[in-house]
C-alpha cells in the first residue's frame, strides 16, 4: 500500500508540474499585454516599466526559469493586476471554491445516488422514465446557462435567494454568528445547486445502471431467498457493490466541479478561484493564471488520489492487490 | 431595497424565524444612519490613487482622500472660479505661473494628524516619481514644482501659463499622508499594505476589504466639511456591470452607476423601489480607420490612406439607426470625436451626412465597382474588404459590429470581424496591427488633454491608434487649448478643429453615451456629477422615517 501511495504521489507531482508548465507557456504565448484596464489603458512608458518589474520583457525561457526558481522556494510571485502576493489572493479564494465544490459534490452524490436507486427499483416504470428524462434534460444544459436560469427565477423573480455574493455585507460582514452561518448557506444554495444538479443527473444514470447490474447477481437473489426485506436487500447488500463505479465517478467529478466553478463563480459573483482565474486571464495577469492552474491541478490530482483510496476501501480485492504491490494503475482494473 | 423584498421569500423567512434570537440589535436613529450597498462591476486593485487606473478605485478613494479643490456643478475646467474648496480653504495667484494654496486648518488625517503642506508636496513628488510609475504623471507635466511656504501654505509653479492650470493642479492628485507613506520604498507602492487598508482625510473612513466580495467604508463623523449622512457605504463586487444590475434588480444592492442597456433601464423604471438618474456619459465610440499600413506606420494603409474611401464609408453609415438599435435613447450620435461631458459638445458642428447615394457615387468615382456581380465592389481585381477589430468584452461594440457589417455589405463592402479579448485588442490597437477598429474612450472632463492625445501626432504610440495627422487640426487644437480662457474664441477654434477632422473622416463617430444610474428610493438628495458619479455622495441621505431595520443596525 505504501509503495502504491508513493508511486501515485510521484505521478501526481509530475502531472501538476506538466500542467503548470503547459499553462505557463500557453498564457505567455497568447498575445496581449497586462497593461491596464478597459477603464484606462496604461500609458506605454508606464506599461513598459511595469513589464520590466515583472520580467515580462525577458525571453520566455528565462521567465520560466525564474518562475521555477521562485516556485522552488514556495513563492508563487506577485500579481500584476491585484498588486499583492498571489499566495494571499489564492489563500482567500481557495476556501470559497472548496466549500462550493464540496456542497455541489454533496448535492451531486446524495441526489444522484437517491435518484439512481429509485430508478433502478422502478426500472421501466413511469417514475424511472420521468426521472431519467429530467436528468437527461439537466445533463444536457450548459452549467452556466442553468445558473443563469436559476438566478433569474429564484433571485430576480421570486426573491427567494440572493443574486450572488457570499454573505449579506450589511448584516454579516464576517461569519461569526449562527445567523451569518445560515446567511452563508443561503447564499451558497443556488451556486451549489447549479453545479450539483448537473452532476447529480449523470450520477443518477451511472447509479441506476450499476444497481440494475448488481440486483441480477446470485447473491442478491440469495438474500431475497433468505427472506430479507427488500429495503435491506437493496440498501445493504446490493448498494455496496453498486457503489464501486460511483467511486470512480467521484474522482472524475473533481475536474468537472473545478471547471464548472470557473463559470458558476462568475455568474453568481462567488469570490473563489474560478472567478479569480477568469479575471486574471482577461487582464493577462500571468502569475495568477499559472498559480491558479497549479492549485487547481493539485486539488484535482488529490481528489483522484482520494477516490482511488476509497475504491480500495470499498473493494477488498483491490485492497489485497495494492497491499501485495500489484495494484498498479490505481486499482481501476 | 435589498432587504424588504428579499424577506418575501419563504426560505429566508423560515430561516430568519429559526434564528430570530440571533438577529443583531438595531439602534441607530436620526439623520445620520443608513447603509447603502453599491453593486460595482469589477473590484479595485489597490486603494492608492496614484497607482490605480480603475474607475471603481476612483469611486472608493474619492471618499477616502481629498483633493485641494474639486470641480463645481458646472463642470467648468477653465480658470478657478467654478472650483470648490476641499483641502484648500482658499488660494491666490502670486504670479501668472505661481499658484498658492492655503490649507484648511481643520483638515485631519483619520489617525488624528493634521493635513499639512508637506503632505501636498510629498503627494506631487510621488505622482511624478518614475519609481511610483503613476499613469497620471503626464497630466502633471506642466507643473514645474510644488513647494511649501509654511505648514499650511503650498506653492505650485507652472512651466507656462495656460487656461487649465488650476484644473491640472487640483484634479489629478488626491493628497496622501506623508507620515504614513514616506517610509514605503517608492517602487513598492503598487503592493504596499497601506493600499489595502488606507488612512485618508475624506468624508469616509476605511473599514474592511474582503477580496472578491466587498469594501466597506464608514462615515467620519468629525469630517471638517460636514458629516456625511449615510453612515456606511458598501461596495459589493461583481464580475461585470450586467451582474451588478442583476443584483440591483434582485434587491441585493441599493445603487448602480450605470444600467448599461435600455432593457435594464426599463426594468429599473418599472421597479417601484428604484429611482433612475440620467446623466451625461463620458464615453464616445467610433470606428477608427488605420491610416497607416498595419504594423508599418511609414506607409499609408492600402485602403484607408484614401480620404475619399473613408468619406464614402462614413456617408454609407446610418449612425442614427444603429444607435437606436443598440442604445435606444441611452446615447447620442456625436458631432465628431466628442463625449457629452465636454463643453465643446455642439450639435451644430458640421459633419458628413448619411447619404448612401452619394457614398455609392463616391465609391464608383474612385474606381470601386462590383465588376463580378458578387455584391462586393472591387478595383484592380481586389475586393473592397477589410477587417474590423473589436474586444469580445464589450457587448455594445459586438452588437454595433454586426450591424455595421450589414450596412457596409449593402454598400458593397465586405467586413470581417476580428473579435479578440481585451488584452490582445489593446496590444494590436497600440501596435497599429488592424485595418479598422471599434474603439471607445472614457474622457476626462476637458477635451484639452484627451483630444490631442487621440487625434494629433502627440498621441502617436499612445492613444492615436488611427495615426490621424492633419497639421491644420493640430494648429486649431493648439489655438483652442491656448485660448480656452476666452470661451467663445476657444469654442470657435474647437469647432473649426472638429469640422476639419470630420471632413477627413479618420473614423465614423457612432455614439456618445448618456448614463442612467439607479438608486433605491429611500435614499434622497441624490446628486450625480457626471465626471464622477459619487463625488457628492456625502450629501445623499436617508430620511429618519424611511430607515429600515438594516439601516439601523449597529456594528
Amino acid at each position: 500500500m505504501a509503495a502504491w501511495l508513493v508511486r501515485r504521489l510521484v505521478a501526481s507531482i509530475a502531472i501538476v508540474f506538466a500542467v503548470v508548465t503547459i499553462t505557463f507557456f500557453v498564457v505567455h504565448l497568447a498575445h496581449g499585454t497586462p497593461c491596464g484596464s478597459q477603464d484606462r489603458p496604461l500609458p506605454p512608458e508606464v506599461c513598459q516599466q511595469l513589464c520590466r518589474r515583472f520580467g515580462c520583457d525577458k525571453p520566455l525561457l528565462v521567465q520560466y526559469g525564474m518562475y521555477l526558481a521562485r516556485l522552488g522556494h514556495g513563492d508563487l510571485g506577485e500579481s500584476i493586476g491585484l498588486h499583492r502576493p498571489i499566495a494571499d489572493a489564492l489563500a482567500e479564494a481557495i476556501p470559497n471554491t472548496f466549500i462550493l465544490a464540496l456542497a455541489a459534490l454533496l448535492i451531486d452524490f446524495a441526489l444522484g445516488l437517491a435518484l439512481g436507486i429509485y430508478q433502478a427499483v422502478r426500472a421501466g416504470r413511469f417514475g424511472d422514465v420521468a426521472v431519467g428524462n429530467v436528468a437527461l434534460l439537466i445533463n444536457s444544459m450548459p452549467v452556466f446557462w442553468l445558473g443563469l436560469v436559476l438566478l433569474l427565477v429564484f433571485a430576480q423573480w421570486l426573491h427567494w435567494f440572493p443574486a450572488g455574493g457570499i454573505t449579506d455585507p450589511v448584516l454579516c460582514p464576517r461569519i461569526e454568528s449562527p445567523y451569518c452561518v445560515l446567511d452563508f448557506l443561503w447564499h451558497l444554495t443556488l451556486p451549489a445547486l447549479t453545479l450539483g444538479l448537473v452532476g447529480a443527473a449523470s450520477t443518477a444514470r451511472y447509479q441506476r445502471a450499476a444497481m440494475l447490474e448488481v440486483v441480477r447477481q446470485d447473491y442478491v437473489r440469495t438474500a431475497r431467498a433468505k427472506g430479507l426485506r427488500e429495503r435491506r436487500v437493496l440498501l445493504v447488500h446490493a448498494l455496496r457493490n453498486a457503489l464501486l463505479p460511483i467511486i470512480t465517478l467521484f474522482g472524475l467529478a473533481f475536474p468537472f466541479l473545478f471547471t464548472g466553478a470557473v463559470l458558476i463563480e462568475t455568474v453568481f459573483a462567488w469570490p473563489g478561484m474560478g472567478r479569480l482565474a477568469v479575471s486574471a486571464i482577461l487582464q493577462r495577469d500571468y502569475p495568477v493564471v499559472t498559480g491558479a492552474a497549479l492549485l487547481t491541478s493539485a486539488m484535482v490530482v488529490l481528489g483522484n488520489l482520494i477516490a482511488d483510496a476509497l475504491y480500495a476501501v470499498a473493494d477488498p480485492r483491490i485492497r489485497v492487490r495494492a497491499g501485495e504491490g500489484g495494484g498498479g494503475g490505481g486499482g481501476r482494473d | 431595497m435589498p432587504n424588504a423584498r428579499r424577506s418575501t421569500g419563504l426560505i429566508p423567512l423560515a430561516v430568519l424565524f429559526l434564528v430570530a434570537g440571533c438577529e443583531r440589535p438595531v439602534g441607530c436613529t436620526g439623520e445620520y444612519c443608513g447603509t447603502m450597498v453599491i453593486a460595482g462591476g469589477g473590484e479595485p486593485d489597490i486603494l492608492l490613487p496614484p497607482v490605480s487606473e480603475f474607475v471603481i478605485t476612483r469611486d472608493v478613494t474619492d471618499q477616502l482622500f481629498l483633493k485641494l479643490a474639486d470641480l463645481g456643478p458646472s463642470g467648468n475646467t477653465i480658470g478657478d472660479e467654478d472650483f470648490q474648496p476641499q483641502l484648500a480653504a482658499r488660494w491666490e495667484w502670486d504670479a501668472p505661473t505661481t499658484l498658492v494654496f492655503h490649507l484648511d486648518t481643520r483638515a485631519r488625517w483619520q489617525d488624528g494628524q493634521a493635513v499639512t503642506a508637506a503632505d501636498v508636496a510629498f503627494t506631487y513628488d510621488a505622482y511624478t516619481d518614475t519609481l511610483v510609475n503613476s499613469s497620471f504623471r503626464s497630466s502633471l507635466r506642466q507643473v514645474a514644482a510644488v513647494t511649501t511656504r509654511d505648514s499650511l501654505t503650498v506653492v505650485f509653479r507652472f512651466r507656462q501659463r495656460y487656461p487649465e492650470m488650476f484644473y491640472d493642479a487640483v484634479y489629478h492628485m488626491r493628497i496622501l499622508p506623508a507620515h504614513l507613506l514616506r517610509e514605503v520604498p517608492r517602487e513598492q507602492w503598487r503592493s504596499t499594505a497601506f493600499g489595502r487598508a488606507p488612512v485618508g482625510d475624506g468624508p469616509y473612513r476605511f473599514v474592511a476589504w474582503k477580496a472578491g466580495e466587498s469594501i466597506e467604508l464608514a462615515a467620519d463623523s468629525a469630517f471638517f466639511l460636514g458629516r456625511p449622512h449615510l453612515r456606511r457605504v458598501i461596495w459589493r463586487f461583481t464580475p461585470d456591470q450586467q451582474v451588478a444590475v442583476t443584483q440591483l434588480l434582485a434587491g441585493d444592492a441599493d445603487a448602480v452607476e450605470v444600467l448599461v442597456t435600455p432593457d435594464n433601464v426599463q426594468r429599473a423604471r418599472a421597479d417601484t423601489q428604484l429611482a433612475t438618474y440620467p446623466y451625461k456619459g463620458s464615453a464616445y465610440g467610433y470606428v477608427g480607420f488605420n491610416l497607416a499600413a498595419p504594423g508599418d506606420s511609414t506607409r499609408p494603409h492600402p485602403l484607408f490612406g484614401d480620404r475619399d474611401l473613408r468619406r464614402a464609408l462614413f456617408m454609407a453609415t446610418d449612425r442614427e439607426r444603429l444607435l437606436r438599435n443598440v442604445f435606444g435613447d441611452l446615447a447620442k450620435v456625436p458631432p465628431g470625436p466628442l463625449s457629452q461631458l465636454w463643453w465643446i459638445w455642439d450639435p451644430e458642428i458640421r459633419e458628413l451626412p448619411y447619404d448612401s447615394g452619394q457614398a455609392a457615387r463616391l465609391l464608383t468615382r474612385t474606381g470601386w465597382i462590383d465588376t463580378d456581380g458578387d455584391g462586393i465592389r472591387d478595383k484592380d481585381g481586389k475586393p473592397l474588404a477589410f477587417r474590423l477589430l473589436l474586444p469580445t468584452t464589450s457587448a455594445i461594440r459586438r452588437q454595433y459590429a454586426r450591424l455595421l457589417q450589414e450596412q457596409f455589405r449593402i454598400a458593397g463592402v465586405d467586413v470581417q470581424l476580428d473579435e479578440v479579448d481585451f488584452g490582445l485588442y489593446n496590444e494590436r490597437a497600440r501596435a497599429g496591427r488592424f485595418d479598422a477598429l471599434l474603439n471607445t474612450w472614457n474622457t476626462d472632463p476637458t477635451p484639452s488633454s484627451g483630444f490631442p492625445q487621440t487625434w494629433t501626432p502627440a498621441g502617436f504610440g499612445r492613444s492615436n491608434y488611427t495615426r490621424y495627422d492633419n497639421p491644420e487640426v493640430d494648429r486649431l487644437v493648439d489655438q483652442a487649448v491656448a485660448s480656452a480662457a476666452n470661451r467663445d474664441q476657444a469654442r470657435r477654434a474647437w469647432r473649426a478643429a472638429v469640422e476639419t477632422l470630420n471632413r477627413d473622416a479618420p473614423g465614423i463617430f457612432l455614439f456618445a453615451t448618456s448614463n442612467v444610474a439607479a438608486v433605491h428610493k429611500r435614499i434622497v438628495d441624490v446628486t450625480i456629477r457626471p465626471d464622477s458619479w459619487l463625488a457628492l455622495l456625502r450629501t445623499w441621505r436617508i430620511p429618519a422615517d424611511r430607515l429600515t431595520d438594516r439601516d439601523r443596525v449597529e456594528r
